[in-house]
């Protein structure tokens, strides 16, 4: 299935054929990716979740530096969950785990940092 | 005017809304001159291009499906074959590199421009909010991240948040996305782009 999933994608591009991206097609486990455009989506989810548990932590509020590892873990786990799981794809084809789970790593964790300072700082003061 | 000043003093904290509502600007403000002295030339435009079908042709010439057949043909021609590929891969990579640092040399001289004006935001910054407390930290940080979210600030309570680590927080995080949503982000072919992406210094 992986191999007919990436087979298919090459035969796409050597035709010039650019993939147009829907929507649907970020839960359909058969669609055939692009390697930026899986980055690039990667990269998004990353940035929403960062985003989300910030303002959570910041809301509730969750104090302490514990929580940074614990949004690390789960901000990993939920890329790995959404690629492995849902669209079902060989990491190997994309450049392994290493290469998908640091998409937007950085960002999104000085995102969720900057959520969480700013909540805290402004609801809780 | 006046409704959002008395919506801001009604915060303790409310400098944090105005050091990342000046990150925002200013990180709009350096992609625009970014765009102008170096998105749009043409030069950039082919570098890029360049880059992309490089790193793209590199990646198919070393997947497995893309190698020789070597159980149909002789042992000779296949190893003549897998030499001309590794010759041809060497080739593709060293076209690979010249680009990259053509381009990152292209940045480098418009690059100068954003420098001078991000030194002059964060010495405005700087005079502004030296010597006190722009947000409190959930957390404790550790030593070396503390002596910048804690620079400049009287007293000893490490929760003390500086104007400059929250300032670096907003750089990375909002132009590093500001130039990814605008497509200004350097290519995934390009050489040493690292574990951890930061916003293209050579426009930062």
């Amino acid at each position: 299935m992986k191999k007919v999933k990436s087979a298919k994608a090459k035969i796409e591009h050597e035709n010039g054929h650019a993939l147009p991206f829907k929507f649907a097609k970020l839960l359909d486990p058969d669609a055939s990716w692009d390697k930026d455009q899986l980055g690039d989506v990667l990269h998004w989810i990353r940035q929403v979740v960062g985003l989300v548990c910030g303002l959570i932590c910041g809301a509730i509020p969750l104090v302490g530096a514990i929580w940074i590892l614990v949004f690390l873990v789960l901000s990993s786990g939920i890329i790995y969950g959404y690629y492995a799981n849902i669209l079902k794809i060989d990491e190997e084809e994309f450049g392994g785990h290493g290469t998908l789970l640091q998409e937007g790593l950085f960002a999104s964790f000085s995102l969720f940092l900057l959520a969480w300072i700013l909540v805290y700082s402004l609801a809780h003061f | 005017m006046a409704a959002m000043a008395s919506v801001l003093s009604a915060f303790r904290y409310s400098d944090s809304l105005v050091v990342v509502g000046i990150s925002i600007c200013t990180a709009f403000l350096c992609e625009g001159i970014s765009w102008l002295l170096i998105y749009r030339t043409s030069t950039y435009k082919s570098l890029r291009s360049s880059i992309d079908r490089a790193s793209k042709k590199l990646e198919s010439m070393k997947s497995p499906s893309s190698s020789t057949d070597g159980a149909s043909a002789s042992l000779s021609a296949a190893g003549r074959r897998s030499s001309s590929r590794v010759k041809k891969m060497d080739r593709v990579e060293t076209s690979l590199k010249e680009s990259t640092r053509d381009l990152s040399l292209s940045k480098f001289k418009s690059g100068f421009v954003v420098a001078v004006v991000l030194f002059v935001i964060f010495g405005l910054l700087n005079s502004m909010f030296e010597g006190r407390a722009v947000a409190k930290l959930p957390f404790s940080p550790i030593s070396f991240v503390l002596k910048m979210s804690h620079r400049g600030i009287r007293g000893n309570d490490p929760t003390d948040c500086s104007m400059a680590f929250l300032y670096f927080l907003c750089s990375i995080s909002i132009r590093t996305n500001l130039q990814k949503f605008l497509g200004f982000a350097p290519p995934r072919g390009a050489a040493g782009a690292g574990l951890f992406p930061m916003p293209d210094p050579k426009t930062s």
